[in-house]
């Protein structure tokens, strides 16, 4: 049999197909098991991990707006190493691959978050760097380059087995330099974008919608921010892109693959119908077929300008 | 899931009563289940995005109903879907209400919150146990399907803010009066009737069931957007999830200053 029109091969790591769940909307994988078989994804991309069990925000935490929803989860997870013992045997026994994503709160915890997962039965790992460095003022990693840069840097030192992806923030004016940080500071791969900050204010009480005030921007209302920069990105770096942001069909997929990415993750999409990373796949295999292509690589930054 | 819109009824200027078509819905649902319910019909339409949760309102015969009441685009989305169209909803979600075999106990809902309490109602009546229905509103729009209620129901008692109908007052004045009867509380209905109910259950010493609100985005466990806090018996607080461990709740054992 020939290879399939999906199947991608990411920083060594062969992938039946290119859709990966995005961290934060697909919790430990385990969570939609009872809805959709998760055999057929490419890929999860888990809840984001932390040294230390973190309890998140207050309530209220998520307020739906136009196309799109605000969240303010604040890194609730079990910790590396409750992950470990609980959730990731569960996870080994489908078959997808599994990536990893991380944070810290210091260079030092992503350090040492990235050693242990180092040695864990885990396919990638995913550095989330907009969290804020509380040694340096509670600035984001990954609005700050030099931070980035060392971020980066140390972890990947760190690291001998698993191939590392960073998933950079889009609230800086140039995403073009957080890219070539990453890269240079020796990241395999890219992901972006994360959430966009943004804010909504109940009229009647005169009260931000969610407890943190400031939230995160998910879902369709992101894409064209996101577009923008996977194809800032591709002109900029030569490591694979995860392209991420607002994807709701096999058509928005085709659109990152076309502005510079090798694969994608779907996020806010899982919640408004946990059928729907399965039927892109469905949709992507149809069309590739349709269009007679060999594979899904062949439209990766083929935007004509 | 996918059903078809039974019925859509316009109940009056705040309520619609939707009922739905769908045998493997209905053969899953237990008293306390809710679904996700997407507001809009066309898939390429990404406004609103999230899907709505709606409490299982009651279920006879390969049909299940939701009743609910205008807030904003959502609900009134709802309210425009004709008879005969195809609806999309997730499966029955969350926990369910439990039934300890009591022999008397009080129902307590206020406004919408009535709504789970429909299913339950027929559903203990059949168990053989006797019911009482405290049901409190602001106005007398509030009070909805009594006739229902009376098929299952020995005593209906109805307060509403304006005194239109029934007793002027709040649900918790006449529940606190005759509460000593009650083997159990079921509740569901705003925050602060399910907090004042759940006091005098407490005082009392009965057990306590109530239903929860949060917002959701997934409803199914993995967004943790929709956290409720409870006490446990160490007196730590822990974070549960209001769509999966939820949405029913051991009354005595939230942390209701957190909701
Ligand atoms: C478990 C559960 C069961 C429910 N059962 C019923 C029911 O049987 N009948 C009924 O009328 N209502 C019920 N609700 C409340 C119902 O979900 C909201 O009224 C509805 O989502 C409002 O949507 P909207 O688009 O009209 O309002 P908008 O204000 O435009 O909605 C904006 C966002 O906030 C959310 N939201 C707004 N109000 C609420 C609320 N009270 N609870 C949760 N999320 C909210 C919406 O889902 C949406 O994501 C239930 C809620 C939960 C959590
Ligand atoms: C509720 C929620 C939680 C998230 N949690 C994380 C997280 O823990 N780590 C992370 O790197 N990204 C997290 N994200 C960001 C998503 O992975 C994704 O980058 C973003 O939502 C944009 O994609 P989307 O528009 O398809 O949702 C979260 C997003 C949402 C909506
Ligand atoms: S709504 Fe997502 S975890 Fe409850």
């Amino acid at each position: 049999m020939s290879k399939s029109p999906l199947s991608i091969n990411l920083c060594g790591i062969e992938f039946k197909n290119p859709i990966i769940t995005a961290s934060g909307t697909f919790g430990y994988g385990i969570e939609y098991s009872r809805f959709i078989d998760i055999n057929k994804l490419g890929g999860i991309s888990v809840k984001g991990i932390s040294l230390k069990e973190t309890s998140g925000n207050k309530m209220p935490r998520i307020m739906e707006t136009n196309a799109g929803m605000l969240n303010a989860i604040g890194l609730q997870n079990v910790g590396v190493e409750k992950f470990i013992k609980e959730k990731l045997p569960i996870l080994k026994k489908y078959d997808t691959k599994i990536i990893v994503n991380f944070w810290g709160k210091s260079v030092e915890e992503y350090v040492e978050v990235a050693k242990i997962l180092d040695n864990e039965n885990v396919d990638m790992l995913e550095m989330n760097i907009s969290c804020p460095n509380i040694k340096e003022g509670g600035i984001a990693f990954g609005t700050d380059p030099k931070m980035t840069y060392t971020v980066v840097y140390e972890t990947k030192k760190a690291i001998k087995n698993k191939p590392l992806i960073v998933k950079l923030s889009p609230n800086v004016t140039d995403i073009k330099i957080f890219g070539k940080m990453a890269q240079e500071a020796g990241a395999d791969a890219i992901s972006a974008i994360n959430t966009l900050l943004g804010m909504a204010i109940n009229i009647e009480t005169k009260k931000p919608y969610i407890s943190n005030i400031t939230g995160g921007l998910s879902g369709p209302a992101i894409k064209p921010v996101a577009i923008r920069m996977v194809y800032e990105l591709f002109k900029t770096v030569d490591i694979p892109i995860i392209g991420i942001g607002g994807i709701m069909n096999y058509k928005d997929v085709i659109e990152f693959y076309l502005a510079g990415a090798k694969a994608v993750q779907i996020g806010t999409a899982n919640f408004v119908n946990p059928e729907i990373s399965l039927k892109i796949i469905d949709d992507l295999e149809k069309y590739m077929a349709d269009k007679n292509i060999e594979n899904i690589t062949d439209f990766t930054g083929k935007v004509e300008i | 899931m996918k059903g078809k819109v039974v019925s859509n009824t316009k109940l009056n200027d705040k309520y619609y009563l939707m009922e739905i078509e769908c045998e493997e819905f209905v053969n899953k649902a237990k008293p306390g289940h809710f679904m996700m319910v997407k507001a809009q019909q066309y898939d390429y339409l990404y406004d609103p995005l999230l899907r709505r949760p709606f409490g299982v309102c009651d279920i006879e015969r390969g049909r299940f109903k939701i009743l609910y009441v205008l807030i904003g685009k959502g609900t009134n989305l709802l309210s425009q879907i004709k008879i005969n169209s195809t609806i999309e909803f997730s499966e029955p979600l969350g926990n369910t209400f439990k039934y300890n075999g009591g022999k008397k106990v009080a129902m307590v809902g206020g406004g919408v919150g009535i709504a789970p309490l429909l299913f339950l109602a027929r559903y203990l009546k059949n168990q053989g146990t006797e019911i009482d229905l405290y049901y409190g509103g602001k106005t007398e729009d509030d009070i909805l399907m009594i006739d229902e209620f009376k098929k299952y129901c020995s005593h209906i008692i109805v307060t509403t803010e304006n005194g239109k109908v029934g007793q002027k007052g709040i649900v918790t004045e006449p529940l606190q009066k005759n509460i000593l009867q009650y083997d159990k509380i079921y509740a569901c209905g705003p925050k602060k009737m399910l907090e004042a109910t759940t006091k005098i259950a407490v005082e009392n010493k009965i057990p306590i069931e109530v239903s929860l609100d949060e917002r959701m985005a997934c409803g199914m466990g993995a967004c943790l957007g929709c956290l409720i806090y409870l006490k446990n018996d160490n007196g730590e607080i822990e974070q549960k999830r209001c769509c999966v461990e939820g949405p029913v709740f051991d009354g005595s054992k939230i942390v209701w200053s957190n909701q």
